[in-house]
């Protein structure tokens, strides 16, 4: 593999299912080295699936492959004392330790950040969990779910009124989490000269969100007016057409905020005459007569597929995009002639086609390229570094 | 506080606009850059003027949720549609060691501030372009709003109510997203800079960053052929049950329940005094909740109504529950653990007002960062220009009359 931009950072991954991993995982798209740490039962990610004919393997676990690309693997029983010890040794190694587990779970494995920095005070400590290290709720037991209804996003921007508020459908507070995450360690492990040293961040995945989207938005408006609003499960109340809408073969993401934009739609519906009448002349108009306006345009979009409305309404100058299904991005020729995904061997899946690097450096290529690593695969290439490392460091002394 | 932050001496000039460009200013500017954002007042930023404003007068340096998003960013007001404007902006970027902008491709290109000028000012500048779909490929000037760039990425058609459409997210989720993320693309950018000598142009496509979050429905197509829809609340990929949104007494309440393994099903059935229903063989195992899930979750929802959401959640979190209140906007501001970490701060604008904005929304043992309300249009001018491009006082005042710098 080439060099990458963080060839000479090396990365202990101690999570388990998403968050800390995907972290962890894109340090790995950019050549550092990481190695993870598994308990002897494996990465819960493991045990989730989803497998091929839905027959579950350990070594099959398309979660674990998709989030662990470019590791090395190694087991670690923490819990005992000489998985303990060896824990630390691989602490005192490296740069950036990732994890993912309860403040009072690391600290019944007496490895709690003190004692962490005490192993290797250069060592930068991320902890991305879904409340965070400090606060009323840093004890609870929480999932993805518990952190995502947790920051004002569900109630405020997803969901029919009077309905329950929606997640993504995937784990979006974690995926936000381990992002913060990535970008804060990456700084801190950058500034270190600076710093003097090591330290921890404390990353909660229902902070991030409720502060940089939900609270971004919403909370100066109700701290000053006392005022705030509710999910409507349109896309935009105060402007229109802003919303999803079906179509011969699905949905599209029909759009216009500007008069611009809107006359292009007109123009490829064909500039019906409704859309002349002085109700639909400007976007907060429109949106005050959206029942009506949005059942004419259905009308329209019911005879046409979701490809060909993108199209011509993007030609026309308008922001439209088809809903496209994870099928249709995964054949779309734009992400092909970009090279976005990657096909990889792995001895027990075979080849597998995965997501590539989330942005392209082009003087020190990222993404994956070696498979993610079968349960304890490395643990004595990694021993072997491992021993000569502290020789030299002994040698050092 | 006797560490400096990590990214003390890091200059950032940042051309991005509206939201997601911003936050990766805010994130650096947090961490210790200097953040100098580029603007005018001759094109305000459209997100300069949304409501509401402080103390309710209108006004593009009083839009408190711009200043909640730009909070971290400094600011430069130079009319880039003037020559001397674009020349004073490559002076700037002389000095600099980061260029940020979220336009489409080709848009910096026609301003004369496209990466090969850069590059000749300042050979190893990193430029971070976070364009909806990249620089390059058919697609590459697709029009999208955040809003929608999500469905050009299989994650918009996983929202939604189980059986139904998929439901529009009703704002840019993905902005904040791809903002933080191109904080982590430029250190990674730097990190190789500093280790070779060879800054970069990175092209960071949102479209590519956005489908990680769709990753786990992505494999599944890969896999098994099977396309993803909505599913309302229910697990991502079937390993918990019952997973979901249950009501909660009162209008609008709402408690997030997640139960993936065995013994956390038994804490829950402690918890509700193990009601017989709970003890049906069809609830046995996950399997069998998976199996019936709308029976399991129906049930649940008859008898999380009879409680209030904070005292469910507690008491479920007694048991070892993974549970917690559904928060709308007013519970954020009030919330006990949210007002614990400093979540949210009241901070004076330089104009006077108070502002509630959101601090550090990741928390650093050793270094504190940087918070700052949002920035007044051309809050950096004197400094940048008098002390940094050394301008005199009679050029810096022309230039001003001249509505270059503006």
């Amino acid at each position: 593999m080439s060099r990458g931009a963080l060839a000479g950072i090396r990365v202990i991954d101690f999570g388990q299912m998403v968050s800390a991993p995907f972290c962890a995982r894109l340090f790995a798209d950019y050549g550092a080295d990481v190695i993870k740490v598994e308990p002897p039962g494996g990465d819960a990610a493991r045990a989730a699936g989803p497998f091929p004919g839905d027959a579950p393997d350990p070594e099959k676990s398309g979660l674990y492959f998709i989030t662990n690309t470019n590791k090395r693997g190694v087991t670690c029983d923490v819990g005992t004392e000489a998985g303990r010890a060896r824990f630390l040794r691989l602490v005192k190694w490296a740069d950036l330790l990732i994890e993912n587990h309860t403040p009072a779970q690391m600290k019944a494995w007496g490895l709690d950040y003190a004692t962490l920095a005490e192993v290797n005070p250069n060592l930068v400590v991320v902890s991305i969990t879904p409340f965070g290290q400090t606060g009323p709720y840093s004890g609870w037991n929480g999932y993805d779910l518990n952190a995502y209804h947790l920051t004002g996003a569900s109630s405020r921007y997803c969901g029919r009124p009077g309905e329950m508020p929606l997640e993504h459908g995937t784990f979006a507070a974690d995926y936000f989490g381990a992002v913060a995450a990535a970008a804060w360690a990456m700084a801190a492990v950058y500034g270190r000269r600076h710093t003097h040293g090591g330290q921890h961040l404390d990353v909660s995945s229902a902070e991030a969100i409720a502060a940089t989207f939900v609270g971004g938005q919403n909370i100066g408006c109700y701290a000053q007016d006392g005022k705030f609003d509710k999910r409507t499960g349109v896309g935009m109340p105060l402007g229109a057409p802003a919303t999803i809408l079906p179509c011969k073969d699905g949905h599209v993401w029909m759009l216009a905020l500007e008069p611009g934009q809107w006359n292009g739609i007109r123009e490829v519906m064909g500039n019906p005459e409704w859309a002349d009448l002085d109700l639909f002349q400007d976007m907060f108009q429109r949106a005050q007569n959206a029942d009506f306006l949005y059942s004419m345009i259905e009308e329209w979009t019911m005879q046409h597929g979701k490809l060909e409305i993108m199209e011509k309404c993007q030609a026309a100058g308008a922001p439209v995009a088809a809903v496209f299904t994870v099928a249709e991005v995964q054949a779309h020729p734009h992400l092909e002639a970009r090279d976005y995904f990657v096909a990889i061997e792995h001895p027990a899946l075979g080849t597998v086609r995965t997501l590539g690097a989330p942005f392209k450096l082009p003087a020190s290529p990222g993404g994956p390229g070696v498979p993610a690593p079968l349960l304890g695969q490395h643990d004595a290439e990694v021993e072997r570094e491992l021993a000569k490392f502290e020789q030299e460091q002994g040698g050092a002394r | 506080m006797a560490s400096a932050l990590p990214l003390k001496g890091v200059r950032v000039i940042n051309f991005g606009w509206v939201w997601a460009g911003p936050v990766t200013g805010q994130t650096l500017g947090f961490l210790g850059a200097e953040v100098l954002k580029i603007e005018s007042r001759a094109r305000v930023d459209m997100t300069r003027n949304l409501p509401p404003f402080g103390e309710g007068i209108p006004g593009p340096d009083r839009s408190l949720s711009n200043h909640a998003c730009w909070a971290g960013n400094g600011s430069v007001s130079l009319n880039l549609k003037h020559p001397e404007a674009k020349k004073l902006a490559l002076e700037l970027v002389a000095k600099a060691d980061i260029v940020i902008e979220n336009f489409g491709p080709g848009v910096m290109e026609e301003l004369g501030l496209g990466y090969i000028e850069l590059h000749k000012v300042k050979p190893d500048i990193v430029m971070l372009s976070m364009p909806a779909a990249g620089l390059y490929g058919p697609l590459r000037q697709v029009r999208t709003y955040g809003l929608s760039v999500t469905s050009t990425t299989g994650l918009d058609s996983l929202v939604g109510y189980k059986g139904g459409g998929p439901v529009p997210v009703e704002n840019a989720f993905t902005d904040p997203f791809v903002g933080i993320f191109g904080a982590f693309a430029v250190l990674t950018a730097l990190h190789h800079r500093d280790a070779t000598g060879h800054g970069q142009h990175i092209d960071f496509s949102q479209q590519e960053a956005i489908m990680h979050i769709a990753g786990p429905a992505h494999i599944d197509y890969v896999l098994n052929g099977r396309v993803g829809g909505p599913k309302g609340n229910e697990h991502p990929l079937g390993g918990a049950a019952p997973h979901g949104v249950f009501p909660c007494a009162g209008d609008d309440r709402w408690i997030s329940i997640a139960v993936p393994s065995e013994s956390e099903w038994q804490a829950l059935c402690a918890a509700m005094g193990n009601p017989p229903w709970a003890g049906e063989p069809r609830f046995a195992t996950l399997a069998d909740r998976l199996a019936n899930i709308d029976a399991l979750h129906a049930a649940l929802a008859g008898w999380s109504a009879q409680f209030d959401d904070r005292e469910l959640a507690a008491t479920l979190q007694s048991h070892g529950v993974a549970a917690a209140p559904v928060l709308n906007i007013a519970d954020l501001l009030h919330d006990p653990h949210y007002r614990a970490r400093g979540t949210f701060v009241e901070v004076i604008h330089p104009l006077g007002f108070p502002e509630t904005i959101y601090g550090a929304y990741v928390k650093t043992s050793r270094t504190e960062p940087d918070v700052q309300p949002g920035p007044v249009i051309g809050r950096d001018n004197d400094r940048v220009f008098l002390e940094l491009l050394g301008l005199s006082e009679q050029r810096y005042r022309e230039l001003k009359e001249e509505k270059v710098i503006y």
